[in-house]
Order: C-alpha cells, then sequence, then structure tokens
C-alpha cells in the first residue's frame, strides 16, 4: 500500500494542542509545505520539539510563533529567529529549561531507540544550579557512575514527526542530500506518526539501499514538498534578503 | 571560510585595525596545521581569513560535516549543504556528512582538536560564559552546541573585546553569568592581551597588544594574573 498522501490528509493527523518534532538545523532542511499548512489552518497550543527555533526574518517556522501557535518550545536555543525570541520575551511562549543542542538530540534518540532516557555529562555544575530554569518543578535527576556525574535525561517523544527528505518511494524509504540528514532519522524514530516531506516522489527500487536514510517502516506518510529547484530558489532569495549571500543582477 | 580563497590585506596600519580583525588575526595563530576545527559564529568565523597560506586545517560543522569550504556564489548555492549558522557552504574534496548525533559525539568526545568561541564573559579559572544573559526576567538565549563545545573540544580559545562598552572588564575574577563550560579555557584572546589559562586555574599573561604593557592591561582587567617570563607583542601574522 503506498504511503504517498496528500498533504491535507497526512497533516489531518495534527490538531490543536499536538507535540511535534520538526526536523531542522536553524532553518535548514525543514519542511516548509507541512509548516505553511500548520499556519494556514492556525493550528494552535503546539508543543514543539527542535533542535532551533529556525531560520530568521519571516522564514517557515518563524511563523508560527508570530502567529502565536507554539505553545511551549523545547530546544537548544531561543533567539535563530526574532519571532521566537520576542514571543518568549514577551510571555508567550514557555520554555521550562534549554538544553545543550547535543543533549536535545539524544534524548530523541532515546525515545526513537526505544530507550527510557540517556546519561549526558554536559552541563553538569551550570544547568543544576540552583534558580536557573525557575519553571521546573523539580530539580534535574543527576546520577553517579564511576565516580562521574551525569544528567539523567529522560527520552524525548512527539505525536506526530515532520520531516524533511530529497527524495522518497511509496514505501516511505528516503534519501537525503550532503548535510540534510540531521538528526531526521531519529525524530521519525521518536512519533507515533511520521510525515515526510520530499522534493521528488520516486518509483520503487530508485533509490539504492545504501543510500537510504530513512528506513520506510519508519514512514507512516509521504508528502510532495517544493522541487529542488524551488527550495534552492526559496532559501536563496531569503539568504540574499538577509545578507548572506549577493544579489544576482536580474 | 577557506583560507586559500581569502584576501590578506597587505601591512595594514596596527592603530587602523578594528577590535574583531585584531582577536581574529590572533587566534589564527592558535591554531595548527592538520587541526579538525570548529568556529563559532562572530569574530571566531573570521579567524579564518588569517590563517596562514598553506595551512591545511578541517573545518567541522556541528549539523554534520567535516571539511566544509567558502561561500559559494548565490547561483552555486545549495539549499542541502549548509553550516551550523543555516548559512550556504561549499563542500572541499575530502569533505564527509555525518548523521547530527555523530558529530555531537565528535564534539564531545575529543574528536574536535581546536575550537574558538565568542564569550560575554572569562574568568581567571578558565570559565566560560557565552550562553546566557538576564533579559526581560529570563535567562536568553541558549546555548545551541556551545556547552558541548567546551566540554569535549581539546583546546578551547576564547575570543572576546577586553572590555565592555561601559568601560569593565570581561576578563573576570569569577564570572557571574550562567557558564558555557567550567575550567575548559586554555587561551583568552581578546583586542588588548593574550593569556593562558594554567590548568590548575590562574592567568598568566602571554602577550599584549602593540604598545600597551603589563601596567596598561593590569589597569583594564579585573583578573588576576601572573605574567610571562617571554612577555611579548601580540602576534597579529602582519
Amino acid at each position: 500500500m503506498s504511503k504517498v498522501m496528500q498533504l491535507d490528509d497526512a497533516m489531518g493527523r495534527v490538531s490543536r494542542g499536538s507535540r511535534l518534532m520538526i526536523g531542522e538545523f536553524v532553518g535548514a532542511a525543514e519542511p516548509t509545505k507541512c509548516i505553511e499548512w500548520l499556519v494556514e489552518h492556525e493550528v494552535g497550543d503546539l508543543t514543539l520539539i527542535a533542535l532551533t527555533p529556525g531560520m530568521t526574518g519571516g522564514f517557515g517556522k518563524g511563523h508560527l510563533y508570530a502567529k502565536g501557535l507554539v505553545k511551549e518550545l523545547i530546544s537548544s536555543h531561543v533567539a535563530t529567529t526574532t519571532e521566537s525570541s520576542d514571543a518568549y520575551l514577551a510571555d508567550k511562549l514557555l520554555v521550562r529549561q534549554f538544553y545543550p543542542m547535543g543533549t536535545v538530540a539524544e534524548k530523541v534518540r532515546a525515545g526513537a531507540m526505544g530507550l527510557g532516557g540517556v546519561l549526558v555529562p554536559v552541563g553538569i555544575g551550570i544547568l543544576d544550579q540552583p534558580g536557573l530554569f525557575p519553571e521546573l518543578a523539580e530539580p534535574k535527576q543527576k546520577i553517579m557512575l564511576n565516580g562521574k556525574e551525569y544528567f539523567v535525561e529522560e527520552a524525548l517523544r512527539a505525536d506526530v514527526a515532520l520531516v524533511k527528505g530529497w527524495r522518497a518511494d511509496e514505501l516511505g524509504n528516503v534519501e537525503f542530500r550532503y548535510t540534510s540528514a540531521q538528526n531526521q532519522c531519529d525524530i521519525a524514530m521518536a512519533a507515533d506518526y511520521a510525515i515526510v516531506e520530499v522534493n521528488e516522489i520516486v518509483p520503487v527500487g530508485t533509490i539504492p539501499p545504501d543510500r537510504v536514510g530513512i528506513p520506510g517502516p519508519f514512514i507512516d506518510a509521504v508528502v510532495q514538498g517544493q522541487t529542488l529547484a524551488e527550495q534552492n530558489d526559496h532559501y536563496r532569495n531569503h539568504w540574499i534578503k538577509l545578507g548572506r549571500l549577493a544579489p544576482v543582477a536580474p | 571560510m577557506d583560507a586559500k580563497v581569502s584576501v590578506r590585506p597587505a601591512s595594514p596600519d596596527l592603530a587602523r585595525l578594528s577590535p574583531r580583525e585584531i582577536i581574529a588575526r590572533r587566534c589564527a595563530a592558535e591554531v595548527k596545521d592538520g587541526e579538525v576545527v570548529n568556529l563559532g559564529f562572530g569574530i571566531p568565523t573570521l579567524t579564518s581569513n588569517y590563517l596562514p597560506k598553506g595551512m591545511s586545517v578541517i573545518f567541522h560543522a556541528e549539523n554534520g560535516c567535516f571539511g566544509f569550504g567558502a561561500k559559494p556564489a548565490t547561483l552555486d548555492a545549495d539549499s542541502d549543504i549548509t553550516n551550523a549558522g543555516c548559512e550556504p557552504i561549499t563542500l572541499l574534496p575530502g569533505a564527509c556528512v555525518m548523521p547530527l548525533t555523530t558529530s555531537f559525539g565528535a564534539m564531545r568526545n575529543g574528536f574536535i582538536d581546536i575550537t574558538v568561541l565568542g564569550a560575554l564573559e572569562v574568568d581567571q579559572e578558565g570559565n566560560l560564559a557565552n550562553w546566557a544573559a538576564k533579559r526581560n526576567g529570563h535567562w536568553w538565549p541558549g546555548p545551541g552546541g556551545a556547552m558541548d563545545l567546551c566540554y569535549g573540544v581539546k583546546r578551547v580559545i576564547a575570543a572576546l573585546q577586553h572590555i565592555d562598552k561601559a568601560g569593565d572588564s570581561k576578563v573576570k575574577r569569577r564570572s557571574t553569568l550562567p557558564l558555557t563550560g567550567t575550567r575548559c579555557i586554555k587561551v583568552i584572546v581578546t583586542d588588548k592581551a593574550v593569556f593562558d589559562v594554567k590548568p590548575e586555574g590562574g592567568l598568566i599573561l602571554r602577550e599584549a597588544f602593540p604598545g600597551l604593557g603589563v601596567e596598561d592591561i593590569r589597569a583594564i582587567t579585573e583578573a588576576d594574573f601572573e605574567v610571562a617570563p617571554d612577555f611579548g607583542p601580540m602576534r597579529l601574522g602582519l
């Protein structure tokens, strides 16, 4: 049975109050069409788990914070977009604690791999300082193991994962290009329902087995996103707007 | 980002160097040939412009890449080839990509030789603070990957201006901000001075900006420090 679906059908799994994980790294390789769908349908009260809030300047996930659709952010940072930074400083976006990015990634991986959590030494003596995170009901849990102290970091899971690949087949096998793989496979595995948005949907057998970045069984829905050419234009134009690339003469 | 494509200004006047350029130039002298290097954003990124000609290093990006190169021309920019700040980069011959968790494993587990990180404050124990300031009653903006770097990279170089806008020293006896890394800094590079941090804590003044003496540095530094026997002018690669 093909996993290829219309965007509306796949995104129907997301509702007000959903707990979402979105693949991305400061906005790179994020599922643009899925995020636009959330913005258009004004799905609110979301808990969002992501490595960072996204790319600044009115790009992608930034619109979610600007419209007040995200209630809580679980991440390593709050200010890679001005929209998330403004919402947080105006008390309209809850961040209970900040995690080192490697810790967020390992919490997601634990959720993906069926583990209860992980032991992380990063931030000991820093993130456990009293008063640093007043929103936390209890202090961060720690454990001594072989003479060294670690945080006990619980696994993270979500209702729905939104990830972004280059191309996928109807079995849900996903291939990535270059630096876009990130932790998208872990994210797909850490949610009850995983939607992948891709530039191209290809016949089964097109993607070489050793190039599959997310195996099909981890994916529930494949949706058509921007073509690669559209995606390149989309990012280049925003990078020009941010001054990260030089404008092109018409 | 690639030393090979950078343009080195021909003998610029010392007095006309900006604080950012001074710091970036001096940080470049900390990098050794063949090292795996992670540069933080801001001043540290500029360091790559001042690496000596012919030096070959491997740049690491947190999002999962060894061996990236300079920014591409606009129409060559590929939306799937980006660095840790979501800026377009290029991949040099020999580059490799890896999953994000592998990249952070490399950071925690000593596979990165050196990192240059910007800082809000440093102190004489080798503590580095760069992820949190108080804004509107909240700690802001978050560590990103900086705590992972401070935890596991072999040599952490702190890059910052010596004094803040109010004229106060950013090289403290004891940092008052939430830390990014505890006792992690090996070298502090400012626009005025270079300090080594002793393994057991404590600073040694190694260099000062040309024309400045030990007492000039003492006057603008809150931290206590010793003076190296071979104390001399800052190496700026000019």
